[in-house]
């Protein structure tokens, strides 16, 4: 809203320099975003919250610092003279429209003179009305005709639009407010055809919309030179239904923002006499007797109880009753009744949004000032658990980086193509944005891991080869019924160069970190998008972990990505299941360990999984580690199909030195263990260090 | 001798051999290498290389195969380091100690700047009492809009103005619609809906707004919103916080300012400005729990009473770190992430 410091001068004298002003209401609410001189005046830029369709009009901005500088206030008691015969016999109003019009008025005047409008109204629109062009020069406000340019002026000073229709192009004797109908059209007065529908609330004549309800008026019944009789609309359009309109035909005008704040029910009729006054006074005319008024009656606003407890209950301080209700009074609400304790007001019509006690409260500590309220009060301490998650999000922070893997953050709505890419978790289509977030994105990502890839890739365009990448965020699952919200799942995941084994040992560095001591089952599983050999799937117990594994070839290649990538996916919360954040000592055998090595030969079927686990079951506590060393492939010796695994084992004791005989024994336990499970056989005899 | 024993030693070997021929630097020193490692006599490999007989018939294949690759190996990085020798800066003969050499560089990878903001706010929040809490990205309108008191025909909820989810249930805005959160305040909700007070928390996440993109703004960005109900919670105890706050992040005493403002989850609603470095700068918006919210969760607003702040997160990190278009945090480009 921009404001005239010439104009606000016509209610109350101005006795502080505009920059004191500026500030001042800022600090009580309306937030000053820049001054601007335009002639020999300023241009004052204030920023009105959403609540104070009040202050869209000069007089509302007076009242304000009417209030905040203690001023008397002179507002305009506008009684034009009536001489004409009595507007029924012109025209009749037929409203069958009333959710989108609370109410509807209307004033002929008859014999106006189409002129010019006098210098002081056309210096006003032009302080108030003007846009900034690029140079920084200003496109400045071109004056129409006196009664056009008096619509605008008293927008511009009550904040309630107002549309002069030419009475003489009003086909029939009836305006009506109703519905369109759908694919009506209607040319506005900015020369262009909207097609509209029955959910757009218009005023028309017997024959045709002349008018956008509370966003613009049309063509047709236009005020040009020819026009003798005028018709003044001044009305109440619903909020939510010029918003619609206005949206819907993308017409945005002085009057649809003021109608989306809600105007003065009351003010309506003062803005119709106030413009039809200056009519009177600048192009003549004859005005005829009473008004069109769809609702002549005013509902009055409820009581508001303020109790004096509540304000210090709420703002912390003690505020001198007095103070508060020169402040209340100042603002327009009434005292209806008091007692010691509480004291009800009626709010004024222009402030429709004081209807509860905490309403009260904020107006009187706006006013008060906030600067009153002190930042040195005692809070009492509370205690702040750290969370588990947070914990462990830490962890896996640290081995990543110092893995040599970055921290990405990628948008969580990805494109088709994108989505299609990977999708470990879930085979239910992604869920989708009505509109498209960035370059047509509308899919809520199932993975991470397919930002992550394309991220690596535009890093490898850039020429940044090196851009090892993990994220951790939400992916979005889609529920088993439609309506359901989805499952947001806390993933972490990675992608880098280097190979499979390199990423699976990232991974296992993770489980470690967080003391997942429990050995995840690695379940080879054919992935869309991996690596038909090199990928898996890491199981605990019953619940998936994730996935490791090497990205398919083809996707690489479209990517443009000319060498390996490997990645990695792991959801947080079956991590932090099975996780024990708080690392546990377990004391050291003072007693030597003994190795051996065991080079079995096995069927090409058998996985280092399954050897590990038969000899892990073999041997209790005193088995302190198996290692794998390698494996080796001579069909001429060992037959097709077979290979051998060369493995470790560490043996000890906590409470006492292991024999050899008891090495020995654990051993031959193993052997039989590996042959009965997995056809394993030794091949050659133990052999010990 | 176990073939386990023979690789082993095979790989120190190797391991040994490539740390001395990669810093020889003379003829001479070159030639010690050589005989320690390659001698035909006595060298280290040689040395091994008779202990293949003591290996297990089964096993020999095994580990002559690795034998044969260290030798290669070997081989290899003896040439290599004949030719760099034959290069004329290294080639005056004498063993140069250069200090002033970069060191071997470390690959570490680096932690995002939007976490680092954030780990910062939690941690300062946490020293006043506030655990972290979180709710969920994709939201249903009654914990978006409804109980934080934005009315069915507020333009917050405007679809243009959201990302609604092409779901089959429920016109948007309404029952049934789904809408990705446009604010943390939604985390308050879930929060007081299954708590009693006293309560203290920051939410801290990501939030979606349909702002086409620029220098600065980001359709998806990050909010910190705080919350504290109790009783007796006045707007002097939201001032301290807040100015407590301030002195942490900004590393010195602040003062603060409230400027009116609305929202509809807050009432009295403020704007909250930092002096800082000589200049008011805006912070965030701030408030009095509005009493339909504490009604909308089932607590009763003459019982208790509280406020809630929230900031966007993005703007304190950029200008915490010199950042001057938001669209860098979100581009994965690692001449970006490499620098923090």
């Amino acid at each position: 809203m921009i404001v005239s410091w010439k104009w606000l001068q016509r209610y109350l004298r101005l006795e502080m320099s505009p920059e004191e002003l500026a500030q001042r209401l800022s600090l009580a609410g309306l937030n000053h975003e820049e001054s601007q001189s335009v002639g020999a005046d300023l241009a004052i830029d204030l920023e009105v919250t959403s609540n104070r369709g009040d202050c869209l009009g000069h007089i509302g901005v007076a009242r304000e610092i009417a209030v905040l500088y203690d001023l008397p206030l002179s507002v305009p008691d506008p009684q034009p003279a009536a001489v004409g015969p009595a507007i029924g016999q012109s025209i009749g109003l037929e409203h069958h429209f009333s959710a989108a019009c609370a109410r509807y008025t209307a004033r002929l005047i008859r014999d106006v003179q189409i002129g010019p409008s006098p210098d002081w109204l056309i210096e006003s629109l032009q302080s108030v009305f003007w846009k900034k062009r690029r140079d920084g020069s200003l496109e400045s406000y071109q004056p129409i005709n006196n009664v056009v340019d008096i619509t605008n002026y008293v927008l511009m000073e009550s904040g309630q639009p107002l549309h002069a229709f030419d009475f003489g192009k009003l086909r029939g004797k009836q305006i009506i407010v109703r519905p369109a109908g759908d694919g009506e059209l209607l040319e506005a007065i900015d020369h262009r055809t909207y097609v509209l529908d029955s959910s757009v609330c218009v005023i028309a004549d017997q024959l045709q919309p002349i008018a956008i309800a509370g966003v613009m008026g049309g063509r047709s019944t236009e005020v040009d030179a020819q026009t003798r009789d005028v018709l003044i609309e001044a009305a109440i359009f619903s909020p939510l239904s010029v918003r619609r309109t206005a949206r819907k035909l993308k017409l945005h005008s002085p009057s649809s923002y003021r109608f989306e704040r809600r105007v003065d029910p009351a003010g309506v009729d003062w803005a119709s006499r106030r413009c039809c006054e200056l009519i009177l006074q600048c192009a003549g005319g004859k005005l005829a007797a009473d008004c069109l008024d769809s609702s002549p009656e005013v509902p009055g606003q409820p009581a508001v109880t303020l109790r004096w407890s509540q304000l210090p209950r709420v703002l912390g301080i003690q505020i001198d009753q007095a103070a508060v209700q020169q402040i209340l009074t100042g603002l327009g609400c009434q005292q209806q009744s008091s007692d010691a304790t509480a004291v009800a007001w009626i709010p004024p019509s222009w402030r429709h949004d004081l209807t509860r006690e905490v309403d009260l409260v904020e107006e009187v500590a706006r006013i008060y000032g906030y600067d009153k309220i002190p930042e040195d009060v005692s809070i009492p301490v509370a205690a702040s658990e750290k969370r588990r998650f947070d914990v462990a999000a830490e962890q896996l922070r640290h081995v990543l980086t110092a893995a040599g893997i970055s921290e990405a953050m990628t948008p969580s709505v990805v494109i088709e193509r994108l989505d299609a890419m990977v999708s470990p978790w879930t085979e239910r289509p992604a869920l989708q944005t009505q509109i498209p977030m960035l370059e047509g994105a509308r899919h809520l990502r199932r993975s991470l891991l397919p930002s992550l890839i394309q991220s690596r890739a535009a890093n490898w365009a850039a020429s940044n080869t090196e851009a090892d990448l993990f994220e951790l965020a939400h992916i979005y699952l889609p529920g088993e019924k439609p309506g359901m919200l989805p499952s947001e799942q806390y993933c972490v995941a990675f992608v880098m160069g280097s190979d499979f084994y390199v990423a699976k040992g990232v991974v296992e560095a993770i489980l470690r970190r967080l003391g997942i001591a429990q050995h995840p089952v690695v379940v080879p599983e054919k992935i869309s998008g991996l690596h038909t050999e090199l990928a898996a799937q890491l199981r605990l117990g019953d619940r998936v972990i994730g996935v490791v594994g090497q990205l398919d070839d083809q996707i690489r290649m479209q990517l443009k990505l000319p060498a390996v990538v490997v990645l990695a996916e792991l959801d947080l919360a079956v991590l932090l299941e099975h996780s024990s954040l708080v690392p546990q000592f377990r004391p050291v055998s003072a007693y030597p360990s003994i190795q051996r090595d065991l080079n079995f030969i096995v069927q090409e079927s058998v996985r280092w999984a399954d050897l590990q686990n038969s000899v892990r079951s073999a041997v209790g506590s005193e088995l302190v580690a198996v290692r794998y060393r390698e494996t080796y492939r001579d069909p001429s010796k060992d037959g097709e199909n077979h290979k051998r695994i060369l493995l470790s084992v560490d043996l000890q004791r906590n409470d006492a030195t292991l024999t050899g005989d008891e090495a020995d024994l654990m051993i031959a336990r193993i052997v039989q263990q590996c042959e009965r499970q997995l056809g394993a056989s030794l091949l050659d005899a133990v052999q010990g260090k | 001798m176990s073939l386990s024993d023979f690789l082993d030693s095979l790989q120190k070997l190797q391991r040994d051999a490539q740390e001395v021929f990669a810093t020889v630097t003379s003829q001479e020193s070159l030639e010690a290498a050589r005989v320690r490692f390659l001698g035909a006599k006595n060298g280290a490999l040689k040395e091994i290389q008779k202990q293949l007989g003591r290996i297990a018939a089964e096993d020999k294949p095994q580990a002559g195969q690795r034998l044969n690759e260290i030798k290669r190996s070997l081989a290899d990085a003896f040439q290599q380091a004949a030719t760099l020798l034959e290069e004329p800066s290294v080639a005056d003969g004498k063993a140069v100690a250069a200090p002033t050499l970069p060191g071997t560089p470390l690959k570490l990878g680096h932690i995002h700047p939007v976490t680092q903001t954030i780990e910062h706010l939690k941690e300062i929040m946490g020293r006043m009492g506030f655990a972290t809490a979180e709710g969920p990205e994709v939201e249903d309108p009654w914990h978006n809009f409804v109980a934080l008191n934005i009315p069915e025909d507020h333009p917050a909820r405007d679809p243009l103005d959201n990302f609604y989810l092409a779901t089959a249930k429920g016109s948007v805005g309404e029952e049934g619609s789904q809408l990705l959160r446009s604010q943390t305040s939604t985390v308050q909700i879930r929060v007081m809906e299954v708590r009693r007070p006293p309560i203290r928390i920051v939410s801290l996440g990501r939030v979606y707004r349909p702002d086409d993109p620029d220098a600065t703004h980001f359709p998806m960005f990050h909010q910190m919103e705080g919350l504290l109900i109790d009783r007796q919670v006045t707007m002097a105890h939201l001032k301290t916080v807040l100015r407590v706050f301030a002195t942490n992040y900004l590393g010195k005493d602040v003062s603060i300012r409230f400027r009116p403002s609305f929202f509809p989850f807050t009432e009295p609603s403020v704007e909250v400005d930092f002096w800082w470095n000589d200049q008011w700068i805006e912070f965030g918006g701030a408030g009095m729990v509005d009493p339909a919210v504490l009604t909308a969760v089932g607590y009763d607003p003459e019982q208790v009473s509280g406020f809630a702040f929230g900031l966007g997160v993005e703007r304190l990190c950029m200008r915490r770190h010199n950042i001057t278009d938001i669209r860098d945090l979100y581009s994965g480009d690692m001449r970006f992430l490499s620098q923090f």
